[in-house]
């Protein structure tokens, strides 16, 4: 398969669980600062592509190639290192480290102090952790929580929480940032401002976003292009107007509620 | 006299604590207990005997033998240290990572770990022989007195060297660690693993590296413990580690596990009422370790400085 188009290209994706078919024969291309939605009913095999293309599952069979470059098999570190950054469903904070510090985890790979040289405190290793925590600062003012960069992440409520996490995304500095449900239980207000967040957050840092929401409108009014799974097939692909019309689409929802 | 027994006290504590954080630290990143550090505790304290060119082995397999060379002991304490923490990584690397990487029950880990503890002790006895190992007195402070008086003639206070030595290196051990983690990037790295490995690994971290600092810190620190007990009471075989492996869970699971200053207190406050234990009843004195640990369970489940564990729905 070719491997020049596309910032993500997943090909012939299958992931096995025993006897159940998670992702089947998934193949799509994400393009260069796109923002794509994955959506599905629920079991459709959308988280299990995530952890498929960040490297948490190996996949049974299929490719998968990030930058023009065979990732298939990489260790998550070595596929994050790349430039791939990820929020959770069920967000996964470090909970007893603060605000500041998880985002600073994130700047680990950007900085090249080691460990003796660290406990040593050499100068280049005091200037490096110093940028590093302005530039986590910097991170929190953008998404308002800087004044509470000390707090323990536990101590944070819900929406906070979903704000952190995706400041510690960017902390990775990705080419692609994977945000896995991020409207989830939020209120409609949030909801709107969410599209915009995400929309700003884009273009500010240059990014691809590839993301998994249930909330229809909000992915029918944020993303390019979407990607439909069903029982981890791919059933559709297209813009919003063509996924909303394709009958095998309104088959998948509507026969998910009845 | 009470002051004597609390000297005596912060001595021995002193090296419960650090033995403690050897199995604090690997607790923490990897949630099982390394039985094998006992054991890699008793390898520190022969390394450094070796490393200073002294003979060893009167009956095993090495009788009669000795290095070509002689390093003075803060070197060799030094060098020995290095190479239990490396037996550490190469021991994570042997059983653990690969237990690891199959998903292995924590009480499979458990089990191995308490089998290596048994293995590199038989393999001690059967180079060098179960017989104790003194260092030279004064080998640590050649020409400094045996003891120092820190009381009045008529109610002395004697502590000897070899116990301001320990409570010395353990003080200097647990500065340096808690700088380690709290201040510096990789222990922020190796904190958030402890957290969560699996966000760690997608944050860009290493995670297997970390596990591989992790079990040669403490090694490390493990093989300095060993050497300050053997400075402080000879190398009394091999079995030498394994009292203390049994008292530094006892240590942990009073402090808090995962928890380093549960782990400090933890052996600081075992090591003062072990020392306060009156002469008749020292054979008893074992048992007071676990008393103490089954009555703060009965009040404080997590610990003196252990988080309340919340069961995840």
């Amino acid at each position: 398969m070719s491997d020049t188009n596309g910032l993500l290209r997943i090909g012939s994706l299958t992931r096995a669980f025993g006897g159940l078919v998670a992702v089947n024969n998934v193949s799509f291309a994400v393009n260069e600062g796109e923002i794509f939605g994955l959506i599905g009913p629920n079991g459709a095999g959308k988280t299990t592509l995530f952890n498929l293309v960040t490297g948490l599952t190996p996949p049974t069979s299929g490719e998968l190639y990030f930058k023009g470059r065979n990732i298939t098999g990489s260790r998550p570190h070595q596929i994050a290192k790349l430039g791939m950054g990820r929020t959770f469903q069920n967000i996964r904070l470090f909970p007893n480290l603060t605000a500041l510090e998880n985002v600073m985890v994130a700047q680990h790979i950007h900085t090249r102090s080691g460990v003796l040289s660290g406990v040593l405190g050499l100068p280049r290793d005091r200037r490096e952790e110093r940028e590093a925590r302005e530039k986590a600062q910097g991170l929190l003012e953008m998404v308002n929580l800087a004044d509470r960069a000390q707090v323990q992440a536990r101590n944070f409520p819900y929406g906070d929480q979903r704000r952190l996490e995706i400041a510690r995304a960017l902390a990775l500095q990705p080419k692609l940032l994977l945000l896995d449900e991020p409207a989830a239980g939020m209120n409609p207000n949030e909801k709107a401002g969410l599209s915009t967040f995400i929309r700003e957050v884009k273009e500010k840092f240059s990014l691809t976003v590839l993301l998994i929401e249930h909330h229809v409108p909000t992915v029918m009014g944020l993303c390019d292009r979407i990607a439909v799974l069903n029982f981890g097939q791919l059933i559709a692909l297209g813009n919003p107007a063509e996924v909303q019309s394709n009958p095998a689409v309104i088959e998948a929802y509507l026969g998910d509620e009845s | 006299m009470l002051a004597q027994q609390l000297a005596n006290g912060l001595a021995i504590g002193s090296v419960y604590a650090i033995f403690a954080l050897g199995y604090t630290l690997i607790f923490s990143i990897l949630g099982i207990i390394n039985f094998a550090h006992g054991a890699i505790f008793t390898l520190g304290a022969y390394f450094t005997y070796t490393l200073m060119g002294l003979q060893f082995g009167f009956n095993g397999l090495l009788a009669q033998q000795k290095l070509p060379f002689g390093l003075p002991f803060w070197v060799a304490l030094l060098v020995g240290a290095v190479i239990a923490g490396l037996f550490g990584v190469f021991l994570e690397r042997i059983i653990f990572r690969p237990l690891r990487a199959r998903g292995a029950d924590p009480l499979l880990t458990l089990v191995a770990s308490l089998g290596l503890a048994v293995a590199i002790v038989n393999i001690i006895q059967y180079l060098v022989g179960a017989e104790t190992y003194s260092y030279p007195s004064g080998a640590a402070l050649p020409g400094a007195p045996a003891s120092v008086n820190f009381g009045t003639t008529e109610a002395p206070v004697i502590i000897r060297t070899a116990q301001l030595i320990i409570i010395a290196v353990a003080v200097l051990i647990l500065i340096v660690l808690t700088f380690f983690i709290n201040r510096t990037k990789t222990g922020r790295a190796l904190r958030a693993v402890s957290e969560d490995a699996t966000t760690s690994s997608l944050l860009g971290i290493n995670t297997n590296q970390l596990i591989r600092l992790t079990f040669f810190l403490s090694g490390f620190v493990g093989g300095v413990a060993g050497t300050l007990v053997g400075l402080n009471v000879g190398i009394t075989g091999p079995y030498l580690g394994i009292s203390f492996g049994l008292k530094g869970l006892a240590v942990i699971v009073l402090g808090g596990l995962g928890s380093i200053p549960g782990a400090v207190v933890g052996g600081l406050l075992i090591g003062i009422v072990e020392a306060l234990v009156p002469a008749s009843l020292v054979s008893y004195r074992d048992a007071l370790a676990f008393a103490i640990l089954f009555i703060v369970l009965l009040v404080r489940p997590q610990g003196l400085l252990g988080r309340p564990l919340i069961q995840k729905v």
